[in-house]
């Protein structure tokens, strides 16, 4: 069953809804002792990155994710600041980010942009995508919803699997085998997100 | 490239929705749960929903009320009325939406935007501002649902915003509010260069075209659009409505236009 | 919930209809009077050749005459679904009316329904006119009816169409409405067992009055002497079905409507309200065995649009889509703001009848003896 990461942070109700229409079930990860028994794993992500480190932290589910993730391979799909939590650190705060996928997150410049709207990153966007599975029949022009000041830099270019582009293209969308990494909101962009979602439930072991 | 948003605004009043015009004459227009659904399966950019009475009344927001919006919604929502405390902004995102609308609170208290965005982000505080013009054409800020009327004016506020910071602006124009007589350009051109942050235009929008016209004129907005997505007709009969096809190409032409 | 026992169950030999309809009479060839009624009363006098058009023509030049100089000069009262929709069509078009079209939400809209009315509205270019009904106060009568146990749970939502639309008419003084009901799909008529008359106000009143936890202030009510005797009568407002008049045959329309109108279709007859739906293929044949598709088929088969194989077949399968019922159940109890096990449980509970409350029926059965006496009334519910 999928789980959903609830450390304090993400639209968890939104997700589960998603899930809820495709018919299938999830369930919430609140402590150590959930995460082994999901077979796939969500970790949503709003606000700051040193405060979703730190209440993932508090949660006591970080090594429980860690092993799952890294020893066992257990398929994860962040979102959002979920997503940008999997980097080595972040520009927006001084705590170390999960390590998951090489890469930092950085703020976009807004001295190199001269015409407003500057920050945030509001708004629907295309993305740019070389074929994966896990893109089966998303319309890219359509895009994703989008709701960001930070983004993340993969330090590796074969653990990017799409771009947007603000101001100039920027990573967002990662994966490296079992880890998949997603800057814009798939539980807030309609029929792409559902897709999205479903497609994620179909990754077979990886 | 980005898109503008073309947002249904609501009005929600006693558990109905409601349409105004000037911000008075609240017209019952129905079950607001119907109204975003059909607007969820119309694949809308985003949506508002505004509480009128609560700032006047003082009251708690609804959240059961929310929790039912949110559950239907696959698009991005935001919620505002009456929202005076960092605990019922956390408690309005938790229960689903993405953006929580402040305005009265930001004039007696505007250190409240640092703790909204410190617990919920700074990306979801979105501050509304309703502006009326006076009897000399000058923009003036109210708040309480057009009853009270703000001291400060308009461009120190909007520097004071542009300093401390907040997710988005939306523009509200008391004026052009349920008229469907086109949206308050000289307004939002005043408003446009004085903030750096995703910026919605609020009242007026007259038709399709005119929608189409302030994302022209603006290239990257938020076009918030109440009366027209509601009524239809000269009867103003309650039909909810959307973009039709044609003018959801164009709004995506004049983003692909921008990259090049 | 009880297990339809098919083989207990007599089906006419022509159409559809069956034993579920507790006050069917078969001949001796098995025929129900549902069917002999249609062709020994309606079918003789029905007619939609060329002098029945004219007719109709001829009425509609009248009401042109009579509108002449006003904004418009008819109304028609638009669900979204099939019938209304190409009536407005015709009534424009083909009799060159100018109609208001009339739309009542009673909150139950689908999309499709609102897409319908829109594009059908916008492209004829015509005006359209709402009328919303408090949400909170359907909701507290909708609540009522499911407690009062009876099949009839979707009085609340007919009553408030006619209702608002008769005094809409006699409000603004139009002597003319038009509406979409018609012989070719609706000839054979729900049992009075299954739908009782949606205008009796004195039994909406009792339920309410039982049931109900908030006063009616702003809910549309009628009376049956109101708007078929008064109205007509005395105010010279009449109610005329076009369709009647000329072929009308549900699928042509349907795709010509799909084809030039950016019509959606609908799964079912009357799926234009999410309620309507819930009730017709889930509430009334999984809780009473009343199955309102064999009344829909039945009429469709009498007037040569379905064969009874076809009919039999598709009856096979539930009226509701077991994929997506789980969902409906929930998303009307949430509606109604209750929890799924209170719906459940008014699921569960004794099924009654509309006599089991206060009702007018003595006036309507006189008023139907009155009417079929003097030729004015053909068919109809029994």
């Amino acid at each position: 069953m999928i789980g959903i990461i609830d450390y304090g942070s993400g639209n968890i109700q939104a997700i589960r809804n998603i899930y809820r229409g495709l018919k299938i079930e999830t369930f919430i990860v609140k402590g150590p002792q959930d995460v082994p028994l999901a077979t796939k794993l969500v970790l949503p992500g709003v606000g700051a990155f040193d405060e979703a480190i730190g209440k993932l932290d508090q949660s006591g589910l970080r090594s429980a994710l860690d092993n799952a993730v890294l020893q066992n391979k257990v398929p994860v799909m962040g979102i959002c600041v979920g997503m940008q939590i999997m980097a080595d650190s972040s520009e927006e705060g001084t705590l170390k980010g999960l390590g998951w996928i090489p890469g930092s997150v950085k703020c976009f410049d807004i001295n190199q942009m001269n015409t407003v709207p500057k920050l945030p990153h509001m708004g629907w966007n295309d993305i740019s995508f070389s074929e994966h599975r896990i893109f089966d029949g998303i319309d890219k022009n359509i895009g994703f919803y989008f709701l960001h000041s930070y983004f993340f830099y993969a330090d590796k270019k074969k653990d990017v699997i799409a771009t947007s582009c603000y101001q100039n293209e920027f990573d967002c969308a990662i994966n490296n085998e079992n880890i998949f990494g997603f800057q814009f909101h798939p539980e807030k962009s309609h029929a792409n997100g559902i897709r999205l979602f479903k497609n994620f439930s179909d990754i077979l072991q990886c | 490239m980005l898109r503008s948003r073309v947002i249904p605004c609501l009005l929600l009043q006693n558990k109905g929705l409601v349409k105004t015009v000037n911000f008075k004459d609240p017209k019952y227009v129905g079950d607001p749960i119907n109204a975003v659904k059909i607007f969820n399966e119309k694949g809308v950019d985003e949506l508002i929903f505004l509480d009128i009475d609560a700032s006047s009344t003082d009251t708690e927001p609804d959240y059961a009320l929310i929790e039912k919006i949110a559950n239907e919604c696959r698009m991005p929502l935001c919620y505002g009325g009456g929202i005076k405390s960092v605990e019922q902004a956390q408690k309005i995102i938790k229960l689903g939406a993405e953006k929580v609308a402040i305005s009265s609170i930001v004039f007696d208290c505007s250190e409240i935007i640092d703790e909204m965005a410190a617990v919920i982000g700074r990306q979801s505080v979105v501050v509304v501002i309703d502006i009326k013009k006076n009897l000399f054409g000058k923009y003036e800020i109210y708040t309480h649902n057009g009853k009270k009327k703000i001291k400060q004016g308009l461009d120190k506020t909007l520097s004071i915003l542009e300093e401390i910071g907040i997710g988005e602006l939306v523009i509200n124009s008391i004026d052009c509010d349920g008229e469907m007589k086109g949206y308050d350009t000289n307004l939002a051109d005043r408003v446009r260069d004085l903030v750096s942050c995703p910026l919605t235009i609020l009242g007026g929008a007259s038709s399709q075209e005119n929608i189409l016209n302030l994302i022209e004129r603006y290239k990257v907005i938020g076009a918030a659009v109440g009366s027209l997505f509601v009524f239809k007709g000269i009867y103003k009969a309650v039909l909810i409505n959307y973009l039709d096809n044609n003018y959801r190409d164009k709004i995506f032409k004049i983003a692909g236009e921008r990259k090049n | 919930m009880e297990i339809e026992k098919k083989s207990e169950l007599t089906v006419c030999s022509n159409c559809v209809m069956d034993t579920t309809d507790t006050k069917i009479m078969f001949n001796d060839e098995g025929v129900c009077d549902h069917c002999t009624t249609f062709y020994r009363d309606i079918e003789p006098f029905w007619n939609t050749d060329d002098q029945s058009l004219n007719n109709i023509k001829r009425v509609a030049s009248d009401i042109k005459h009579e509108g002449l100089g006003k904004q418009f000069d008819c109304i028609i009262g638009m669900s979204g679904g099939i019938d209304s929709s190409y009536l407005v069509y015709l009534a424009k078009e083909k009799l060159g009316l100018r109609p208001l079209v009339f739309h009542v939400d009673a909150g139950w809209n689908s999309q499709q329904a609102v897409n319908n009315i829109e594009q059908i509205t916008e492209r004829l270019g015509l005006d359209l006119y709402t009328e919303v009904i408090d949400w909170e106060e359907m909701k507290d009568l909708q609540l009522s009816f499911f407690k009062s146990g009876v099949p009839h749970i979707d009085t609340p939502q007919d009553h408030s169409f006619f209702a608002t639309m008769y005094k809409f008419a006699n409000k603004h003084g139009i002597k003319h409405i038009l509406t979409g009901g018609n012989y070719s799909t609706e000839c054979i008529r729900n049992p009075k067992e299954w739908m009782y008359f949606q205008s009796d106000i004195r039994q909406i009143k009792d339920i309410h009055n039982k049931f109900g936890t908030k006063n009616l202030q702003r809910f549309p009510l009628t009376n049956i002497l109101w708007h078929k005797v008064y109205l007509p009568y005395f105010k010279g407002i009449k109610v005329y079905r076009p369709l009647d008049f000329m072929p009308y045959n549900k699928e042509e329309a349907t795709q010509f409507l799909v084809d030039h109108f950016g019509y959606q279709r609908y799964a079912q007859k009357h799926f234009e309200s999410r309620f309507t739906r819930f009730y017709e293929s889930y509430w009334l044949p999984e809780k009473f065995g009343y199955d309102t598709r064999k009344v829909q088929y039945s009429s469709l088969i009498v007037t040569g649009q379905m064969s009874r194989e076809e009919a039999l077949e598709l009856l096979k399968k539930p009226a509701y889509d077991p994929k997506t019922i789980e969902d409906d159940i929930e998303y009307i109890a949430n509606k109604l703001d209750i929890s799924t096990s209170d719906l459940i449980g008014y699921f569960n509970a004794p099924n009654k009848t509309y006599r089991d409350y206060k009702n007018q029926q003595f006036i309507y059965d006189m008023g139907a003896k009155v009417l079929r006496a003097i030729g004015l009334e053909k068919g109809g519910k029994r």
